[in-house]
């Protein structure tokens, strides 16, 4: 699971409105709350919200139009998204300065390095932090008990968790890999859950320090949130670290049956090694796609990059980019060829498959 | 490598063994390689030898007017010169079989791609010491002193480079340190190979211990690889400190780093440079490159320094480069 912008504009919402249905009797509340979906749906402005609720809609439009529109758009319509989802932003932040996803979106834009955003992230991080606690303090005098505390813990906590989330993903493009897995061992004792997937960023991290006991720890840890997504089995990340170490190793035997495995478990996966598409990262977050789908795999190839590209090759694929590209082609000539012809169809712009 | 040099060595030692000779004597003997090697050679591997030391003798005076040739020009005579290289291999390769250098040069001239050129020298070192057995230190505690065992030396060195040049980081620096524990005295530069690997890993402890093992004397590797350790460890006072050391160190350091430039194969090993002069930058930063990529935002950072821009622009005017 990643974080769907939306989703959680729904539940926090939600949990406003069931809190302003306190004391009604029970059959009156059952029926108020029959209702909210489709209340939310079309009249969301006559439903009990703060100003940090509103911001945090602003926010989830903005993502919306950023990270799920964009990629899309052509170049006039582009422009145009930009200029929507920066105002969207300047007026969340109006209404809720604190809103440090908004802070974080703003400045994605606004600085034009990696390693100023990343110096951004890192400076920010106690504020966002302290933002961020001290809404789940206000949020536990509001519900101290029950499934709805929990929740509205939850919920406060998001946004420095995706502080975390983006920090370390940009300190691995950075090259600060180190760092990376620290700020990945913050957000697991936060969210042992790891409902940010911090895990995939920190799969990544090993695999470039090849630290191959790193990875498998990291694989064991993520045994266990299985219950967060569909079926079991080694997400994408993971499987194309361990691939990745493989081959460093020189160990091509082994990082070939592990390919094999990679190709088993995600649908159209010669396609996309062999393509091999560079996308631009989720602003608000990692994309919300479904997980073990096609769109799962190129996100992570995607991500997988830094990995991927390394090392001199003269076709500029990086060498495990090359090895995979010829291995995959030795596994699934068919999938692998209509990759070939994915990579050189016109399409500038890439994107999910959807 | 100094292909006569190691020819006469070669030469005196196969004699110098046979007569065993006293050290005064071996000395004599030496002079006497030294005037007109030819009379020494017992062989078909000495003359496979002669062939290797003679066909880089030829590549390397092939080079001398590329700095004239254009793009497409310098293109068509490397893939000329390369062909020939290959050609004198299979001649050498004809009088010996098993001539290490021959194979190593072989493998390099192939210009294959970078897997390919591993593949082929992990089977060279493997069917090298099938033949000799397994790479040891000679009697004195270095294998550099056997002018024998030097061909198989290269080998792990260039296996070393190119594990680099591949992302393959521990196994880059792994087959470094076994060549270091080799031979201490280090010839081939296995240490800079390991301190690039090291500094890419984020690994300070064995970077260190690196830098301790050769008594913190340093070069233009070594410095550049503790900048981009300090940088990835996010250390930026230390990066900067250390920024200022290679730039104290190595004049036109600063400009090898912000203006790069292709250096081409080594055959088969790095050229020979001064300490921390200008050629030694280059050729470092040129083997750093794939590290270099993976801090993307580095060349920024160091420019921003204060008067590393300037350093580098003054360097550049004195020399008559372009900026």
């Amino acid at each position: 699971m990643s974080f769907d912008p939306n989703k959680e504009d729904y539940q926090r919402l939600g949990l406003r409105f069931a809190a302003s249905l306190d004391g009604q009797d029970p059959q009156n509340v059952a029926r108020s709350f029959a209702s909210f979906g489709r209340t939310f749906a079309r009249d969301r402005d006559s439903l009990p919200q703060t100003d940090q609720d509103r911001a945090f809609h602003l926010v989830a439009v903005a993502a919306t139009t950023i990270d799920y529109e964009l990629p899309f758009a052509d170049d006039v319509r582009a422009k145009q998204l930009i200029r929507k989802g920066h105002q969207l932003l300047d007026e969340a932040l109006q209404l809720d300065p604190t809103n440090v996803d908004a802070q974080r979106m703003k400045a994605a834009a606004d600085i034009p390095s990696f390693e100023g955003y990343y110096d951004f992230l890192l400076d920010g991080v106690d504020s966002a932090r302290e933002k961020s606690f001290k809404a789940a303090g206000q949020a536990a005098e509001a519900e101290p008990h029950g499934e709805r505390a929990r929740l509205a813990r939850e919920l406060a906590l998001r946004p420095y968790l995706r502080w975390l989330s983006t920090l370390a993903s940009k300190a691995i493009i950075c090259g600060h890999n180190r760092q990376a897995l620290a700020t990945c061992q913050k957000v697991f004792e936060l969210d042992p859950q790891d409902q940010a997937d911090a895990r995939f960023t920190a799969a990544i991290a090993y695999a470039k320090l090849e630290d191959e006991q790193g990875l498998e720890g990291l694989r064991r840890f993520g045994r266990k949130q299985t219950g967060l997504r569909s079926h079991d089995g080694d997400d994408a990340w993971l499987q194309i670290a361990r691939i990745s170490i493989a081959y460093k190793r020189h160990d091509l035997s082994t990082a070939e049956s592990q390919l094999r495995a990679l190709l088993g478990s995600y649908p159209f996966a010669a396609e996309a090694i062999v393509s091999q598409r560079e996308l631009p990262d989720g602003v608000f977050a990692r994309l919300a796609v479904p997980a073990f789908s096609e769109d799962e795999l190129i996100l992570a190839i995607s991500e997988c990059t830094v990995l991927i590209q390394e090392g001199r090759d003269r076709a500029g694929r990086g060498a495990l980019g090359s090895w995979l590209i010829q291995a995959a082609h030795r596994i699934d000539p068919a999938g692998a060829s209509r990759g070939l012809e994915q990579d050189s169809a016109d399409n500038p712009k890439g994107g999910l498959s959807r | 490598m100094n292909a006569r040099d190691e020819f006469v060595l070669r030469l005196a030692t196969k004699r110098g063994a046979k007569l065993r000779l006293s050290d005064s004597g071996y000395a004599e003997l030496l002079l006497a390689v030294q005037e007109d090697p030819t009379k020494f050679m017992e062989d078909a591997s000495d003359e496979a030898f002669l062939c290797i030391a003679q066909a880089l003798r030829r590549y390397n005076e092939s080079r001398s007017k590329d700095e004239f040739l254009d793009d497409a020009d310098f293109m068509r005579e490397r893939k000329r010169r390369l062909e020939r290289m290959r050609q004198d291999c299979a001649q050498a390769l004809e009088l010996d079989p098993g001539c290490t250098d021959a194979l190593l040069l072989e493998a390099i001239a192939q210009d294959s791609d970078l897997d390919a050129l591993l593949d082929r020298l992990l089977e060279v070192e493997r069917e090298a010491s099938e033949k000799d057995g397994p790479l040891q230190a000679a009697g004195s505690g270095d294998a550099w002193d056997d002018v024998m065992v030097r061909p198989r030396l290269r080998v792990q060195a260039t296996i070393s480079r190119t594990c680099l040049d591949t992302g393959r980081f521990r196994m880059a620096d792994a087959v470094g340190q076994s060549l270091i524990a080799l031979s201490h005295s280090d010839h081939l530069g296995a240490r800079h190979t390991c301190a690039l690997a090291l500094a890419r890993l984020e690994d300070e402890e064995a970077f260190d211990a690196l830098d301790a093992k050769f008594s913190r004397r340093g070069d233009c590797w070594l410095q550049l690889s503790r900048v981009i350790l300090l940088f990835k460890l996010g250390r930026m006072a230390a990066a900067r400190r250390a920024l200022r050391g290679f730039r104290g160190l190595c004049e036109g350091g600063i400009y090898a780093l912000l203006r790069p430039v292709m250096v081409d194969t080594y055959m088969p090993d790095r050229p020979q440079c001064d300490p921390y002069s200008f050629e030694e930058a280059t050729v470092a930063i040129h083997e750093a490159d794939p590290i270099i990529v993976d801090v993307p935002d580095l060349p920024q950072w160091v420019e921003n320094q204060p008067d590393m821009r300037e350093a580098a622009m003054s360097f550049a005017q004195r020399m008559g480069f372009d900026w």
